[in-house]
């Protein structure tokens, strides 16, 4: 029996790798996921320094060393603005998932807590230090 | 009226191995919406294909792609596009011929999570409901079935099992549902691989939803469900009651 769909050629263009460049909207959002790659560098700093405080002295003071190099601190505030960025638009996505409160409401408490967590850590590091 | 360009993309199985970009001139004032433009192409070349019915945003059927963005077409007006104005079929969907692409994808994934209310109770009495518990799930019951959310999903355009924005949307809107009983019918459909967990959150979905129904939202509301539901059916499953 010959089909009614004889001339049905049904087109799906390719997904493109480069969807992402496409519109600025999907290159904002690639920004927030990179956003883990500095926070990588930061991380292995700390887990060096852990290494280090291990193996005494002398390993500790070639870890600050290599702290206070010029593009280590550039990598560091690097991460340190993409963390800002992540959080913004993680407390921006918040309050969408778990609508607890009107969501301006639910973005200033976040800001405040980490403001309060951050000044605490800075607070207890002074007086340690 | 003035006379302008706009450029729409064609492709007709019988002849052409890809779709490509014809120009045309259409007349257009502030007032003049895509659907107006393709409504007047089609007066000059009957042979233009697309989809439209209601021309008020609430049937769904004439979306497309507008420089590159899922929009209505009857929605979406010529005059916030001075410069130019590329008019294609919705991306992530194959293209049958012209402006029309196969939806079969998208109401297989929306049957998949039955968007019904489920209730086997045999009751001539209403199912009364408060209004809070109509605002529990009302921005999600606004979803018209245009499909604008899967063209701008990039998961489902990368994994076409996926099963997307919409559908998940109306799962939720029906699992919040006071009169509804079918949650536990549902929730495999939303724990599975291509369920609510394959959402990243890009966000687009919501951005182009021309009811503004935030299937994004009721995606990721989705998932704090499935993992109660995981949570839940383990203790199930040891016996804890």
């Amino acid at each position: 029996m010959p089909s009614h769909n004889n001339s049905r050629r049904p087109y799906l263009p390719a997904f493109r790798r480069d969807w992402w460049l496409q519109l600025r909207f999907y290159q904002l959002y690639m920004l927030r996921e990179a956003t883990v790659l500095p926070l990588l560098f930061f991380i292995s700093c700390l887990i060096y320094g852990l290494y280090s405080l291990s193996q005494g002295e002398s390993q500790w003071l070639k870890w600050l060393d290599f702290m206070a190099r010029p593009w280590v601190v550039a990598l560091n505030v690097l991460t340190l603005a993409a963390s800002l960025f992540h959080a913004k638009t993680f407390f921006e996505l918040f309050p969408r998932v778990m609508p607890l409160a009107p969501p301006s409401l639910m973005i200033a408490v976040q800001w405040l807590a980490t403001v309060v967590v951050a000044g605490g850590f800075v607070v207890l590091l002074g007086a340690w230090v | 009226m003035t006379s302008r360009n706009i450029g729409i993309m064609r492709y007709n199985p019988e002849q052409d191995k890809k779709p490509h970009t014809e120009s045309y001139q259409v007349e257009a004032d502030d007032n003049t919406s895509v659907l107006d433009a393709l409504q007047q192409v089609q007066q000059q070349d009957p042979s233009l294909s697309f989809r439209w019915s209601c021309r008020m945003a609430i049937c769904g059927s004439c979306g497309v792609m507008v420089n590159s963005v899922p929009k209505l077409g009857c929605q979406t007006f010529l005059r916030d596009y001075p410069d130019s104005l590329v008019i294609s079929p919705l991306s992530n969907f194959a293209v049958e011929k012209d402006l029309i692409v196969d939806m079969e994808p998208f109401l297989e994934h929306l049957s998949a999570i039955k968007p019904w209310l489920i209730n086997s109770e045999q009751s001539t009495v209403p199912h009364v409901q408060t209004p809070q518990q109509l605002a529990r799930y009302q921005q999600f019951a606004n979803c018209i079935n245009c499909g604008l959310c899967y063209s701008a999903c990039p998961q489902f355009g990368l994994n076409p099992e996926f099963r997307g924005p919409a559908a998940l949307a109306l799962a939720h809107r029906y699992n919040l549902d006071s009169r509804d009983l079918g949650k536990a019918e549902r929730m495999p459909q939303l724990n599975a691989k291509d369920g609510v967990w394959t959402c990243t959150f890009v966000g687009f979905c919501s951005e182009v939803c021309p009811k503004k129904v935030d299937p994004a939202a009721a995606i990721n509301q989705g998932k704090v469900e499935s993992a109660k539901d995981m949570i839940l059916s383990v203790f199930k499953s040891s016996g804890v009651r």
